[in-house]
């Protein structure tokens, strides 16, 4: 198999560079990440984040043949080759594949990612009705990958000022949850040119979540919640 | 927070990225939203024009078969086309109609094919 | 005080939209349903009571959707606060240029009520 890697290194002073490499699939490889273990035992100066290898960490994102994904969970049967692969666009390349994820956390700090509950602490539990807890559904299994801010045009533009796809559906995730008091501000919060409304619905974000989630459709929530705050 | 490799180089060719149909859809919203924007004060005096007189009003019909305007009322009748159709798209996917990807994916195509037939049907209709 | 706003804007955006998509349909019936249009018929329609109403509002919204357009093309690419005050400047001056002709346009050519 020929992989490209893009290639960078911040002692050396040389600017990023692509590297190819051949590698002969081992029966055992079903996934990118497989292969990039072993390329790593054949050049161990190769940097890239992984762990769990199954799609929960969201450490090994990056971008795939043009697309942005999990190599723990992208198949080495669905790609062309040269399979070229480069670090997430847009955000500060530390090492590699390995990319500077300070800015993308501080969006998602800035949401408040808990919840806040201004009343009375109940004796035992929050309890919620089966519906209340359906709506967190396909927003609580977020695993922050960054797969969809660093594929969202608008993020590239905007990456110090739009909170992106990723913090602005952990944003929804504490909307929708009944036992959240925190709305109002929440929603304030997010009424803002650059915060909530750079997002332009091109869905990118949503074309490329290894865990098929839709931050464009909590984006779009967002917004009508914001229609019947202010009216 | 400012990062401490805020100045490390980034990995962002929009060349290298393979762009899903609703990306080309939307740079083609805006692409036409701009060519409109110019069309804007065009507009406004070929109204002016038109309202003149009879011999001013004619001068514009047949400024419309002499190439140069005639390409330019196409590129804006493409323009038109596709700013309307994507912008009743993001419309509908306002209220939760068609947001969901596959859907989405699909009114993405039926908006770059639509305004491009019509561009078509109106090239033709201006050739004939 | 915030420059540009968020929500506001974005409702603008769609107002206009929904304002101008009913205006073209609105238009088109207009020109579309009766004879063939030449300059007289033209004339009659445009500066009408409803006619000239429509068109006033027609650039009118297209003018104010067209700045939250370009508002939202310049927050995107133009990073620096200078560029950006001198291209919405031009912006600005050009939408506002568009409504007043237009204002005058209509004003010179309505019939005067006597």
């Amino acid at each position: 198999m020929h992989i490209s890697i893009y290639r960078y290194d911040p002692d050396s002073g040389e600017n990023p560079r692509m590297q190819d490499y051949a590698i002969e699939l081992a029966p055992g490889d079903r996934k990118l990440l497989d292969v990039l273990m072993r390329l790593k035992d054949v050049d161990d100066s190769l940097s890239f984040r992984r762990s769990c290898r199954e799609g929960v960490c969201g450490s090994d994102g990056m971008n795939i043949n043009g697309r942005n994904g999990l190599a723990c969970m992208t198949s080495l049967s669905a790609l062309k080759e040269p399979v070229v692969l480069h670090p997430l666009p847009g955000f500060p390349v530390i090492r590699d594949l390995v990319v500077d994820m300070t800015q993308f956390f501080a969006h998602y700090h800035a949401i408040k990612p808990y919840l806040i509950d201004d009343g009375t602490p109940p004796e035992r539990e929050h309890l919620q009705t089966p519906e209340q807890r359906e709506r967190l559904d396909g927003l609580y299994e977020c695993i922050l990958c960054a797969c969809c801010s660093a594929f969202c045009p608008s993020y590239w533009w905007n990456p110090d000022k739009f909170i992106g796809p990723a913090g602005l559906l952990q944003a929804y995730r504490f909307i929708a949850d009944s036992r959240d008091t925190g709305t109002v501000e929440r929603l304030a919060f997010l009424d803002d040119v650059y915060r909530l409304y750079r997002c332009r619905t091109i869905m990118n974000c949503t074309e490329v979540c290894p865990k098929g989630l839709s931050p464009s459709h909590a984006i779009e929530r967002i917004r009508l919640e914001l229609v019947r705050a202010s009216s | 927070m400012q990062s401490p490799f805020r100045d490390s180089p980034k990995s962002l060719n929009i060349f290298r990225i393979r762009f899903p149909i609703g990306a080309i859809a939307s740079i083609g919203h805006r692409i036409s939203g701009v060519l409109l924007l110019f069309g804007l004060p065009v507009l406004a005096l070929v109204l002016d024009r038109s309202l003149t007189s009879e011999a001013a009003f004619e001068s514009l019909r047949e400024a419309v078969d002499t190439p140069w305007w005639g390409l330019l009322l196409l590129a804006l009748i493409w323009a038109a086309a596709h700013h309307v159709l994507a912008g009743v798209r993001h419309l509908l996917m306002d209220i939760g109609i068609g947001s969901p990807l596959d859907q989405a994916r699909t009114s993405a195509w039926a908006v770059i094919l639509t305004a491009v037939i019509i561009a078509i049907a109106a090239a033709i209709r201006w050739l004939a | 005080m915030k420059v540009f706003l968020g929500q506001r804007a974005w409702l603008v955006q769609r107002a206009s939209a929904l304002t101008l998509l009913l205006l073209v349909a609105l238009g088109a019936a207009l020109l579309l349903l009766g004879p063939a249009l030449n300059h007289e018929r033209w004339h009659a329609l445009a500066t009408s009571a409803h006619g000239a109403v429509i068109i006033v509002l027609f650039f009118a919204a297209l003018s104010l959707h067209g700045w939250v357009g370009a508002r939202d093309i310049v927050l995107d690419y133009v990073p620096s606060t200078a560029a950006r005050l001198s291209v919405l400047s031009i912006v600005a001056a050009i939408l506002f240029a568009v409504v007043i002709r237009v204002a005058l346009t209509m004003a010179a050519h309505l019939s005067p009520v006597s």
